[in-house]
């Protein structure tokens, strides 16, 4: 990758992170149904096939709570004080929202990829 | 362990001051866990090229508490086009009155030299940068009030959404496939009036009255004279005409009148200078005297000098507005065959 990379891997990549981010957002707010803290989040989603750079997870975590749809608390966890997240009301809703978006997206697409006969 | 501490001191630096406790205590309680997972996975404390590795990986100080920033934009892209377009005018508008102000200063100056034109010139690109800063400082403003107070800005939302088709501009002449191609009637007019005109030229010499009407009795009357410059100005005239008849010739026997001939037309604004260059170059800018100056000096010497004052003046002027004309075509020309290659692009 970086210095060496060719201006259709550059293209691929910047168009791989454009599909990925909604992805993660919405991959994110599904996991927190439960409550994590940073790091098991991390690893929850790794052990379903999603892997995420601690350094785009972690500050996704807090523009998300900026945004009201996490909520969360400095608790302590094996003698070590842990920030835990979870799903606020407000992101309940909107991940709803979301999802029922995701699901029309994803049918709509399947079917095209089906008529072209791609899959 | 003494690496990772390092390591956070250097992220804390770059993150958001009034969050920085905040998260750099967050951040550690998350590396620390992995750290202790990579550890009990191995059943050893890593070492320093193990833990290097590890940090590597995370990413720069800079680039892991960049991510913490707010997306912040100097200019964002809903305000981006009018920046452009405020900024493109901006600068033009700015450059004409520039140019009309110099001008004006270097001609009413009681000896206009070349190299006032030169440093007024070398002055253009710090007038263009002052420009610029200034509208970009305007829209940073904007987009930052838009940004941090958008109740305060109910309008400017509306105002994209707000468009009327109806009340889209006239299509421009010339616009994309609506250009209409010279027709071949017209080229022919062009070469039939070129040889009139061409043939009125070369006679006017012996019969100066083809020019000057009934004013040429008034020639003879006159105290004054033309000087020979006039007859390289001319000559130089005369050619200019025969090379563009020839071009327009050429055009008819290749069968070439509906192109573009944009090249020709700044040719011919290139070489229509030099008539102008040889008149504003007449030594001592003398292109009226007195035909008896030791009977009419006295009475007509001040006239004389305004005359010759006033007409190079006037060529300086003209000459300016012509290579200004020139700039704009080679410009514009330049445009379109950039759009043409970038258009031809797979």
């Amino acid at each position: 990758m970086g210095y060496s990379m060719t201006l259709a891997e550059n293209v691929f990549e910047n168009l791989r992170l454009e599909l990925r981010r909604g992805c993660l957002t919405l991959a994110v707010l599904a996991q927190l149904r439960q409550e994590h803290y940073g790091y098991t989040l991390r690893k929850a989603l790794a052990l379903r096939g999603l892997e995420i750079d601690e350094s785009t997870l972690y500050p996704l975590l807090r523009r998300l709570e900026t945004q009201g749809l996490l909520a969360s608390e400095w608790r302590e966890e094996e003698k070590r004080n842990k920030r835990f997240y979870s799903l606020s009301p407000e992101g309940e809703e909107i991940f709803g929202k979301l999802l029922e978006e995701w699901r029309a997206i994803n049918a709509a697409v399947n079917s095209i990829l089906d008529d072209n006969q791609i899959l | 362990m003494d690496l990772l501490e390092r390591y956070l001191q250097a992220v804390k630096k770059y993150l958001p001051w009034h969050r920085q406790d905040d998260i750099l205590a967050e951040l550690r309680a998350n590396l620390e866990s992995q750290l202790e997972d990579q550890e009990a996975e191995i059943g050893r404390p890593l070492n320093n090229a193990e833990m290097e590795r590890w940090l590597k990986q995370l990413g720069s100080p800079m680039q892991v508490a960049g991510r913490y920033q707010p997306q912040q934009y100097l200019i964002g892209p809903t305000v981006f086009p009018t920046y452009w377009y405020v900024m493109r005018l901006a600068i033009f508008w700015m450059l004409a009155v520039y140019a009309i102000v110099i001008a004006v200063q270097i001609f009413s100056a009681p000896d206009p030299t070349f190299s006032a034109v030169v440093r007024a010139a070398l002055r253009v690109p710090g007038v263009m940068i002052a420009t610029a800063a200034w509208v970009t400082l305007i829209f940073a403003v904007l987009e930052y009030t838009m940004t941090h107070y958008p109740g305060k800005w109910p309008a400017t939302a509306n105002v994209l959404a707000e468009w009327s088709p109806g009340s889209l501009p006239p299509l421009e002449r010339g616009a994309i496939g609506r250009k209409k191609p010279r027709s071949f009637a017209t080229a022919v007019a062009e070469v039939v009036f070129g040889i009139i005109f061409l043939i009125w030229l070369l006679m006017v010499p012996g019969h100066p009255v083809l020019m000057f009407g009934p004013g040429e009795q008034y020639m003879h009357l006159s105290p004054f004279q033309l000087q020979p410059v006039w007859w390289q100005f001319y000559w130089w005239a005369v050619a200019l005409n025969i090379c563009q008849l020839g071009w327009h010739l050429l055009d008819l026997v290749h069968r070439n009148w509906q192109g573009e001939r944009v090249a020709q037309r700044i040719a011919a604004k290139l070489l229509g200078l030099i008539p102008l260059v040889v008149l504003i170059e007449a030594p001592g800018q003398l292109l009226v005297t007195l035909k008896n100056p030791a009977d009419d000096l006295a009475r007509y010497g001040s006239t004389e000098n305004s005359i010759n004052d006033g007409i190079h003046r006037a060529l300086l002027v003209v000459c300016a507005i012509v290579v200004l004309q020139a700039v704009w075509e080679i410009g514009q020309a330049s445009l379109a065959s950039y759009r043409k290659r970038q258009a031809a692009r797979p």
